[in-house]
């Protein structure tokens, strides 16, 4: 029965109602696409970092004076009790020519099961015996390499076995513009570990086996996570569309004002008939309750258009920006949309709170009175 | 049994810039069952006089008895419980909500008492009955003719079963004929036993009153049993 006065009292000021539910329309599905988007645009990214989150890189730990890593550390991380790939890095930058081609470039030292773990071979095999190359994406384009072309680095001659995919964005190692030789042909100390462990959640026990192994008597190496890195980067756009979506916040609190103005209109304008309810036995309460209802009834209409308005609009938004769109109702989607649902609604609530507050608490007599 | 008792009360409006003595020093005992009028020219309190028995205001000075309560020690949540379960109004205009029909206009007091759908509705049609008004339930206020809408506020001020009725100038919006038909249904409540206290201009109301109170300037100047 409050519902029907509610719903009676909206339709009675149909225009007014109407524009008040199309400013939450607005509001909700401004934050929502939005944070949708977000949630999409920060998948993809995280996708083109691949499964790296397991990799944690050993590194010498220059401010205490190491620049390199020794054998015997390698050694210690072999035998960690933690299943992992461990894959030693050399690096040094060399001349290197091809038909009279000069370039500098970075030339990493590596063996053919660390190629295997770390990269995909476009072009021909990830064959490293001594005197084989496999070349990066953009080094082999821009001198047009082809397998088994001949190129000379650091006096030597190399024949290329492999071509690298293009490879997503890494932090350690970055092949695109760079060559691969044999760590045997490769005369540089080891500057980093690199370690694939197979479990994610052994990172933390390979850290401390790490500092009561190697770092006993002098820290001498350094262990960046990966994961860590990952995980602040998913922050950070945490925290990007968290501020996005405060900025589409603005509209709905606009809707949330007008839901205000319209309230306190009605409040107004109704001020005889609150008079009339409190004369024939309405207590505060049940005056509280049939205007909060019709704030309420505006805020889950616009709200649920809203909401599913969003995920409409996320998708084509995100179409639109990143291309492509794994999936329309995903998890985090539904919990979007939900979110602006349960935000639009809120907004329409607290906005009502004021004008029913100021409806329960006018002075019967004084209301009856009012023409 | 005195249902209503004044004593000593007095009632000042203050505005900013003047106040009114709307009542002075008004003592005055109402019997359960009994119909009385409250007669004076305009301006002499007697719509104030009918908001204090009907604990929409509070009297400045003096104290109100409501069954033997003394008002002015309750809450605004037990006035209201008084006005809802004791009390029913008649109001000069009509006083309507315009968004609900007849029936639920009647229903109103049952819903902020709790009575439950079912019973709501069937005491509403019985109500609607007793003022002879079954064909109009499911129409506006805006679709009845004045009489009308004042026979369905009687019905509504009856919902609860009040003790008290107050009826400020219930036929000053209708012609003669309307205003005897309600007025004949206010005589009926009467008869059965409920107190009924009526404000009016009209001295050809008199009648229906056993006592007439008059009042001039806030005071009561005459209070006179009605020979029938
Ligand atoms: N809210 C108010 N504020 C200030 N003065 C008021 C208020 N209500 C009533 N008065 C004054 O109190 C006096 C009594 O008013 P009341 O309404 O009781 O008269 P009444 O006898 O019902 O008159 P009428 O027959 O015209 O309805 C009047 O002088 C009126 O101006
Ligand atoms: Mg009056």
């Amino acid at each position: 029965m409050y519902l029907q006065l509610a719903l009676r009292n909206l339709s009675r000021t149909r225009v007014r109602s109407a524009l008040a539910v199309i400013g939450i329309i607005i509001g909700v599905t401004a934050i929502t696409s939005i944070g949708i988007f977000g949630e999409n645009l920060k998948k993809t990214v995280m996708e083109s970092f691949g499964d790296i989150a397991n990799e944690v890189i050993v590194l010498p730990n220059s401010q205490e004076g190491f620049s390199f890593i020794d054998e015997r550390t390698v050694e210690l991380i072999r035998k960690s009790p933690y299943p992992a790939a461990v894959i030693p890095v050399k690096a040094d930058s060399f001349e290197m020519t091809y038909k009279n081609q000069k370039r500098f470039v970075t030339v990493y030292g590596l063996d053919e099961r660390g190629v295997n773990e770390l990269f995909d071979v476009a072009e021909g095999t990830s064959d490293l015996k001594p005197g084989k190359t496999i070349v990066g994406s953009q080094i082999a384009e821009s001198l047009d390499l082809r397998i088994g072309s001949r190129i000379t680095v650091d006096g030597k001659v190399y024949r290329v076995s492999g071509i690298l995919e293009e490879q997503g964005a890494r932090f350690d190692i970055r092949p695109d513009n760079a060559i691969i030789i044999s760590e045997r042909d490769h005369k540089a100390d080891i500057f980093a570990v690199i370690v694939k462990l197979e479990n994610l959640g052994d990172i933390e026990g390979f850290k401390s086996y790490v500092q009561a192994t190697i770092n006993i008597k002098d820290k001498k190496v350094e262990i960046l996570e990966m994961k860590s890195i990952l995980d602040r980067i998913e922050e950070a756009f945490g925290q990007i569309n968290l501020f996005l979506m405060a900025i589409a916040g603005v509209s709905l609190l606009v809707a949330g004002v007008s839901i205000l103005n319209i309230m306190l209109m009605s409040t107004i304008e109704r001020t005889k008939e609150i008079g009339i309810m409190r004369a024939i036995g309405a207590q505060k309460p049940d005056i509280l309750k049939i205007f909060l209802m019709e704030a309420g009834i505006l805020g889950i209409s616009g709200s649920t258009v809203g909401s599913i308005l969003s995920i409409a609009g996320g998708y084509f938004v995100t179409k639109l920006i990143i291309g492509e769109v794994s999936e329309i109702l995903s998890m985090e989607t539904v919990l979007f949309a939900v979110e602006g649902f349960v935000f639009g609604v809120g907004t329409a609530v607290i906005s009502g709170l004021y004008p029913a507050w100021r409806a329960a608490n006018l002075e019967p007599i004084e209301a009856l009175r009012y023409e | 049994m005195k249902t209503v008792v004044f004593e000593n009360v007095s009632k000042i409006y203050r505005t900013r810039y003047y106040q009114v003595s709307a009542l002075k020093d008004i003592n005055l005992e109402i019997r359960r069952g009994e119909f009385i009028a409250i007669m004076g020219p305009s301006g002499s309190g007697k719509s104030t006089m009918l908001n204090l028995i009907g604990c929409l205001d509070r009297p400045t000075e003096g104290e109100i008895y409501i069954k033997g309560t003394p008002i002015s020690g309750l809450r605004d949540d037990e006035l209201t419980d008084l006005r809802r379960n004791t009390i029913g109004f008649v109001f000069q205009q009509f006083n309507l909500i315009p968004t609900l029909s007849a029936l639920e206009n009647i229903e109103l007091p049952m819903i902020f008492r709790g009575t439950d759908s079912g019973e709501r509705r069937k005491r509403a049609r019985k109500l609607l009955e007793i003022v002879g008004l079954e064909d109009v339930a499911d129409r506006k206020p805006v679709e009845m003719s004045g009489g009308q809408q004042q026979r369905v506020a009687i019905a509504r001020a009856l919902a609860n079963s009040p003790e008290i009725l107050l009826c400020d100038e219930p036929t000053g919006n209708l012609d003669s004929k309307t205003g005897e038909q309600v007025m004949e249904i206010l005589a009926g409540l009467r008869d059965e036993g409920v107190t009924v206290v009526l404000v009016t201009h009209d001295e050809s109301l008199r009648r229906y009153a056993e006592r007439v109170v008059r009042l001039r300037d806030g005071r009561i100047v005459d209070v006179s049993a009605v020979s029938s």
